[in-house]
């Protein structure tokens, strides 16, 4: 095999420190509130456009994207203080995708405390990966 | 347009879309988007790029749902999960901006086609996981002894605590990248696959094997939604009520339902996907 990491283990491996309790609570709480924000701000927005937009139909909802008005960050922030609700519904997606990204994070932050620098390395990739596909690919493609 | 209603009855249908798909992710353990695409693009004459947008927001509503339940009771394997992600976070990322490049070329039947075959490989994969709950013993890998991928939990059912170590991690990589690609090229979770590598290659215990699924599948989905939406293929009007209705239906899932997570859900669950495949391959073909 050509991998080496990926040889047979030794007889005795180093002792591994687990995650501590802390940080599963932590996760937990991550998920539970971004969820929670998420359907809170999905709801409230749905609502509003529903009252706002009592004609719409499937049809013009489909041809016209509400959200690609506040894909930037400064016509986000302009349109929620303007209390845009395609603004509050954009944030609702938002936060569901932010959701995972503080998961990632958290795991970050708890691998580094406790040292070990390839798993921190790597849920460190896994962060910037995913900025990178909101930030950089996404755009790019369009 | 195949569906005139008003815009109550449009929400209130996109919200019980989403609640089946949520019963449905968390009672098999898949994301429930394999439901909610087919139905927006047969039933809602959704192009097949918001569906699959829609549906990487249903998988982000399931995981978080059932994920919180998972990491409470510690069966989620946070090191092993987080490990593997750098695996399927470039796959979802490269198998969504295939997507993108797909739909400019207007082969958007193509794709349909492809996830009915994807679907239809979903199928038998789910029916042969393991029955029994614990692997035979096989030795880990050295990057799995030197990244501590090794863990143990109580498993209530056996009565006794179990302890696992990952075994190959080299060709549950592969799976994963894979599986991550599939991911974010259909806005699947693909969970089945995860599950897959996880067991056969990893050699984890079955309920470490799902949590760590339903963990890494909202990482994955967050990679490819987070293209599609900046790319404009996520429209918020179908994915709010999908998303909704996701979360709710994932919820009484996990908390009314459990007694029903077992073999008989997933042979349930095969007429509905088979019908679903057979939808999007003949829609893919024009017959539909």
């Amino acid at each position: 095999m050509s991998d080496s990491g990926a040889a047979p283990a030794p007889a005795d491996p180093a002792p591994v420190r687990e995650l501590p309790t802390e940080a599963y609570v932590r996760m937990v709480v991550v998920l539970r509130v971004g969820l929670a924000a998420a359907v809170a701000v999905l709801l409230g927005a749905i609502l509003a456009y529903a009252l706002q937009n009592p004609g719409a139909s499937l049809g013009s909802i489909l041809a016209a994207n509400p959200i690609l008005r506040y894909l930037g960050v400064s016509e986000l922030a302009a349109g929620l203080a303007a209390g845009s609700v395609p603004a509050y519904l954009t944030l609702g997606v938002l936060l569901l995708i932010a959701t995972p990204l503080l998961r990632v994070l958290s795991g970050m932050y708890y691998f580094s405390r406790g040292g070990e620098r390839t798993l921190t390395a790597i849920t460190l990739t896994v962060f910037v990966l995913l900025l990178l596909g909101l930030l950089v690919i996404g755009p790019l493609v369009r | 347009m195949g569906m005139s209603v008003d815009l109550w009855t449009l929400l209130l249908l996109l919200a019980v879309t989403g609640v089946a798909a949520g019963l449905v992710g968390s009672l098999t353990g898949l994301g429930g988007a394999v439901v909610v695409i087919p139905i927006l693009v047969g039933g809602f004459d959704t192009s097949f790029a918001f569906a699959a947008g829609t549906g990487m927001v249903t998988i982000l509503a399931t995981s978080s749902t059932t994920g919180a339940a998972y990491v409470r009771d510690r069966l989620t394997d946070l090191r092993i999960g987080m490990f593997l992600e750098i695996a399927t976070v470039p796959g979802a990322l490269l198998g969504a901006t295939f997507t993108i490049f797909l739909v400019h070329a207007d082969l958007e039947n193509a794709l349909l086609i492809a996830l009915g075959g994807v679907l239809l490989t979903i199928i038998p994969l789910t029916l042969t996981r393991r029955a029994n709950e614990l692997p035979e013993p096989r030795s880990p890998d050295a990057r799995s002894r030197r990244l501590g991928l090794r863990g143990h939990y109580h498993d209530a059912a056996l009565g006794r605590d179990v302890s696992y170590e990952a075994a190959d991690t080299t060709p549950a990589l592969g799976v994963m990248f894979g599986a991550g690609i599939v991911s974010g090229m259909f806005g699947i979770g693909a969970g089945v696959f995860k599950v897959l590598a996880l067991d056969r290659f990893l050699n984890l215990p079955m309920k470490i094997a799902t949590a760590t699924s339903n963990f890494m599948i909202g990482v994955t989905a967050a990679a490819g939604a987070g293209v599609m939406l900046a790319a404009g293929y996520v429209n918020p009007v179908l994915a709010a009520p999908v998303a909704i209705g996701t979360a709710a239906g994932a919820y009484l899932g996990s908390q009314i339902l459990p007694g029903l997570r077992n073999r008989t859900v997933r042979y349930l669950f095969v007429p509905v996907v088979l019908a679903l495949a057979i939808e999007v391959i003949l829609r893919g073909f024009g017959l539909a």
